[in-house]
Order: structure tokens, then C-alpha cells, then sequence
């Protein structure tokens, strides 16, 4: 009788608990390629987190704004509505009015919103900074301490914060996301270098660094595949870990997300098609392997989680 | 094997002091330490030096022969330095290089022609840096068929396979190991050769030499001629002399996906295992390959 033919698994990736009580979520723990259930187990499904920031954003499409208009100049009750509402698993708070690049707010006020958004949730928060090294370095060492118990995931480590964020992360029992610039050997070695620090394999998250359509989403993909296939096929220990893609401001922030129809007749109407860029570019990464997608649009948030269950339900 | 001692490089801090300065001292004292460390030829890498190279060429070759009477290989990429260089070099140099870019072959090949020299054939082109083993077959043949229009010998010509740095471009490297294996049957009046530093470039320099030797185990199985390297590494020079054939053996088997058990492995021989694996792709480069 006619067998397709199955790839050998000797690897499996680390469970990673986000959170903390009754909606913890745990990620990872795949035995096989993305989706491969005919060849072994995905226990965990992949998450979408919903993406806040910590600011009333001031270059949003009007499009990307409509579903949290109510709420998006306070972000402790956008968080809160993204789970009452939108059924979020997951909240992913984006520190960006932090930036020295940007608005450059002061540590204590953002660290006051972070507490806020903890305490209106009790879904998992992912605290995700400027990816300045040296903000990050005191900003999120600041989060780790005031989300004490919470289990908060906070990222992005560089290879020259990490050690900063680390410890304090260590101290204060919350997982870390160790980026690396698109780069499958400097993931390995960051990955390293925090477990060399003291951070335990199941506190570890990849952030692989993440390129949106048209603007680098194919490196992100060929990435995102050689850590997994080193970690499920080559017994990589140290790629072993969830993936983590912050998605949602790659896509929003490209020209081809902020023109209209007026703008550009040919683009088509504005809001499909940005839905679909995100969609798209999440299904994407989650195919090439992410255990966490962040997004930002309640409807290509419904789209992928329904092709996630496709993907993912038996009897096929 | 032919070794070829690299350590008279311009990008060397000291070297290229004594280069600027016209330290005789300096570039004598290395040239004759490396041809005491048992090398067979020895490598002058004078950089690019677009305004004073080809009076700086003929001063170091000149300087060496105080020294030595080893063969030396002009390492430039400006013509100019390569013909002062040949023109004051006694018996057969090596010009390094000349790649598969047609202006390169123009103005070089003549030089190779009228000096008699040998060549190290670089299978690069236009096109830039090849991208598997066949890319590198296909710039040899372009380099051996113009050679030819200028009566050049084969056996003149070293074929360099480019070895690539394992930091950045670790799954270049298996082009490189396949194409040195193809060059015996492909080109076999050709000889071979490679930058044996290459490979280990960006990596911590502690670590270098293991990077280095290893290869030099893996290509010098699948027959190279000759290799540009560090002359003060003695271990690597008693690898390339045959002294360590029970590494080599190891090497050999852990190519052959032989099961290895390391348990009667010395603490020496596990690191030439894991070196092995990780040249050989199986395991992801990360500068912490060795603790793995």
C-alpha cells in the first residue's frame, strides 16, 4: 500500500509557560514540522497576540483604529476590551512611545502604564520594548521588577542588553525573548549565551527578527525554517525554543498598508487588502514555524485563527 | 602538501607597520621564521596599495631573497605590484590572483605567460562570489580555456575553490569541500589550493587554529595541493606532513556518518569531531560550537 513518505524527528521543542493563574497559556512543544500532524504532535496550538501600545498612536490608519476607537487613548481598557471583546488569548504590549527615536517618554511613565495594562488583564502580557539596548536596558529591567509573579514574556535581548535584562529577568521568574538580527547562527548563539547567564530552557523565546511583505518577510521565512529544522531534525538543543513573531507593526507601518484607493486606484479598497497583508504575512510565519504571531486587526486576527483551526483539527 | 606561510600580510598590524615604514628588520625576521617553521613558499600580501604597490612589491621580494630562496606568491590585486613583483623574483613565482573576470584574465595572463609564473585561479567572476560547487566548475573551465589561448600550461594553474568564512556563510562551505573533490577528476593536470585562514575568519582567535586544521584534514583527503596558512601553527604543519594519521582517520569517519562514540574519544579528538560536524553543516555554527 502506497505510504507517503515521513520525515525523522529527533527533537522537540521546549514548552514555554506564558502568564500566570487560570489563563496561563503554554507554547511550543512540537514534535514535527508546522502543522505536520500526520508525522507527530503540536500539543499547543499556535497563539495570535493582540498587539497595544502604551500610547494613543498618531499614525494609525483610520481603518486600524475603528474597532478600538473607544478605547485607544487609554491602554489598560484596549487591552481589556481586546480580551472581552475579541476573545484575545494574549496581549502584546508595544512599549514604542519609549523610543529615543520617537515620543523618548521617561521610564516611570511607561512603567506606570505597563502596571496598569497587567492589572486590567489576566490573559498572558508579552512587554515588548524600543529594541534600543540601551532604553530597553533600563526600561524593561524596570517592567520585569513591576510585573513581579506575573510571568511576563519581555524582549526584545540583543547581544549587548542581554545580560541587564537577563539577570533581572531571572530574578524576578519572567521568560525572555532573545533576538537576533535575521541570523540563524547569532539565534543559536544568543540562545547560548542566556542559558551561559542562568536563564532556564523554559523561560527562553526566539524572536528571529521579523520582515513583512515586501519588506523582507521571505528572510524572516528561510530563518524561521532552519531554526526549527536544526532544533526538530538536527538535535540543536539550543534552537529549541518558541518563536515569537512581532508582526503587526511591520505590516502597518509600509507604504503599501497606508495608501487608499483614492491614493492609488489600482491597490484596491484600503482595508481589505492591509487585513489581508496581515493575514497573509501571519499564516506565513506560522507556516515557516512562529508559536506567536502579534497582530493587530481583529479581523485578520479572525482570519488566521481560522486557518489555524483548520490546520490543526483531526480527521483530515 | 605545499604549505605557503601567510604571515607576511599587510592586514597584520606589525607587518603593515613595516611595510609603511620600510622596516627591513621586521619583514626579514618573519619571512625567515616561516621558512624555519617548514614552509614550502611563502605568501607577500601587500593589499591593494593602488599608489605605491608596485614599488612596495619589489621591496619586499627583494628584502625576502636576503633571507630565503623559498618561491613566493604576490598576493595583490594591482597588476602593476604583480610586475615588479615577477620581475625581480628569481625562478617560479605564483601570482595571486587571477579570477575568472574577464579584465582580470586580460591583463593578467599575459604577465603568467611572459615570466613563466604559475597562477592561483580564483572561481570567481563577474557574477561575484560562486554559489556551489558547479558555479566554481564552471569559472575553472572559463579560466583554464583562456589560459590556454596564451599556451599556459594546466599544471600552472592552482585552482583556489574559495573557502568561505563559517561565521557568516556556513552553508557555503559544503560548495567548497565538494568542489576540491571535483578539481582530481574535473582538472587533473591542474593543481589546488586555498586560503586555509579563510575559513575561521570573525571567529574568536583562540579558536581559529581547530577551525583550521580540521579543514585542512577534510580537503586534503579529497586530494589539495596546497594551502595558504598560518606558518606558527607546528600542529597544523604535522597534520599537512602526515603526521597524525589517527586524527585524520577520525575526521574521515565522522565525513562517512560513521557512528562515533565518544566515550573512548580523548577530550583533543572530540573537539576535531565536533569541529568536523559543524564544517560539515550537520550542526549550526555559533562561536560556542566546541562546548556544545
Amino acid at each position: 500500500m502506497f505510504e507517503i513518505s515521513k520525515v525523522k524527528y529527533t527533537g522537540k521543542i521546549k514548552e514555554v509557560t506564558l502568564g500566570s493563574g487560570e489563563k496561563a497559556v503554554i507554547i511550543g512543544g512540537e514534535t514535527c514540522y508546522p502543522f505536520h500532524l500526520f508525522e507527530g504532535e503540536m500539543p499547543n496550538t499556535p497563539k495570535i497576540a493582540f498587539e497595544v501600545w502604551d500610547f494613543e498612536p498618531d499614525d494609525w490608519q483610520d481603518w486600524a483604529i475603528e474597532p478600538f476607537r473607544d478605547v485607544i487613548g487609554n491602554p489598560a481598557a484596549w487591552a481589556r476590551k481586546c480580551v472581552e471583546v475579541f476573545h484575545a488569548e494574549i496581549i502584546a504590549l508595544n512599549l514604542k512611545g519609549a523610543d529615543p527615536n520617537g515620543k523618548d517618554r521617561v521610564v516611570e511613565e511607561v512603567v506606570s502604564v505597563v502596571k496598569n495594562v497587567i492589572e486590567a488583564v489576566d490573559v498572558p502580557v508579552i512587554v515588548w520594548g524600543t529594541s534600543n539596548d540601551e532604553k530597553d536596558a533600563v526600561l524593561l529591567r524596570r517592567v520585569a521588577e513591576v510585573c513581579e509573579g506575573k510571568n511576563v514574556a519581555i524582549g526584545p535581548l540583543s547581544e549587548k542588553n542581554y545580560k541587564h535584562i537577563g539577570a533581572t529577568a531571572i530574578a524576578y521568574n519572567h521568560p525572555v525573548l532573545a533576538s537576533s538580527p535575521i541570523d540563524v547562527n547569532l539565534a543559536k548563539q544568543l540562545n547560548i549565551l542566556l542559558g551561559n547567564l542562568g536563564v532556564k530552557d523554559e523561560k527562553i523565546l526566539i524572536d528571529p527578527t521579523t520582515g513583512g511583505l515586501g519588506y523582507g518577510l521571505e528572510y524572516s521565512y528561510s530563518v524561521i525554517e532552519r531554526d526549527k529544522m536544526a532544533g526538530l531534525t538536527q538535535e540543536d538543543i539550543k534552537l529549541q525554543y518558541p518563536i515569537v513573531c512581532n508582526l503587526a507593526q511591520e505590516i502597518w507601518k509600509t507604504k503599501e498598508a497606508k495608501l487608499t484607493q483614492e491614493d492609488d486606484p489600482k491597490l484596491g479598497d484600503e482595508k481589505k487588502r492591509t487585513i489581508l497583508l496581515e493575514s497573509v504575512s501571519a499564516m506565513s510565519m506560522l507556516i515557516a514555524g512562529a508559536d506567536v504571531v502579534i497582530m493587530r486587526h481583529p479581523e485578520s486576527i479572525a482570519l488566521v485563527q481560522e486557518m489555524i483551526k483548520e490546520l490543526t483539527s483531526r480527521g483530515i | 602538501m605545499i604549505l605557503i606561510g601567510e604571515n607576511l600580510n599587510v592586514s597584520s598590524k606589525k607587518v603593515g607597520e613595516a611595510l609603511k615604514n620600510k622596516d627591513r628588520k621586521i619583514i626579514r625576521e618573519i619571512a625567515e621564521a616561516q621558512a624555519k617553521a617548514g614552509m614550502n613558499m611563502l605568501d607577500i600580501n601587500i593589499g591593494p596599495a593602488p599608489k605605491i604597490g608596485s614599488e612596495m612589491m619589489s621591496w619586499v621580494v627583494r628584502t625576502v631573497r636576503e633571507v630565503t630562496d623559498l618561491p613566493l606568491s604576490l598576493d595583490t590585486t594591482n597588476i602593476k605590484a604583480i610586475e615588479t613583483g615577477l620581475q625581480v623574483h628569481e625562478g617560479k613565482a605564483l601570482i595571486n590572483s587571477i579570477s575568472a573576470q574577464p579584465e582580470r584574465m586580460a591583463a593578467l595572463l599575459p604577465l603568467a605567460k611572459k615570466y613563466n609564473a604559475a597562477f592561483v585561479g580564483l572561481t570567481l567572476g563577474d557574477e561575484g562570489f560562486p554559489r556551489d560547487a558547479n558555479e566554481r566548475g564552471l569559472f575553472a573551465a572559463q579560466i583554464i580555456a583562456e589560459a590556454f589561448q596564451y599556451n599556459i600550461p594546466e599544471e600552472d594553474i592552482w585552482l583556489d575553490p574559495i573557502a568561505p568564512p563559517i561565521k557568516t556563510q556556513q552553508l557555503q562551505i559544503q560548495g567548497c569541500t565538494e568542489f576540491t573533490l571535483m578539481i582530481r577528476e574535473a582538472f587533473p593536470e591542474c593543481k589546488s589550493i586555498y586560503g586555509g585562514s579563510n575559513i575561521s575568519n570573525g571567529v574568536p582567535r583562540n579558536l581559529r587554529g581547530m577551525l583550521n586544521r580540521t579543514y585542512l584534514i577534510m580537503l586534503k583527503r579529497y586530494g589539495i595541493y596546497s594551502a595558504i596558512v598560518d606558518a606558527f601553527d607546528s600542529e597544523l604543519a604535522n597534520i599537512a606532513e602526515g603526521q597524525r594519521p589517527e586524527l585524520e582517520k577520525l575526521v574521515y569517519s565522522v565525513m562517512d556518518g560513521d557512528d562515533i562514540d565518544n566515550s573512548v574519544l580523548s577530550e583533543e579528538e572530540i573537539k576535531y569531531v565536533k569541529t568536523t560536524r559543524v564544517l560539515l553543516g550537520q550542526n549550526l555554527y555559533s562561536d560556542f560550537w566546541l562546548e556544545l
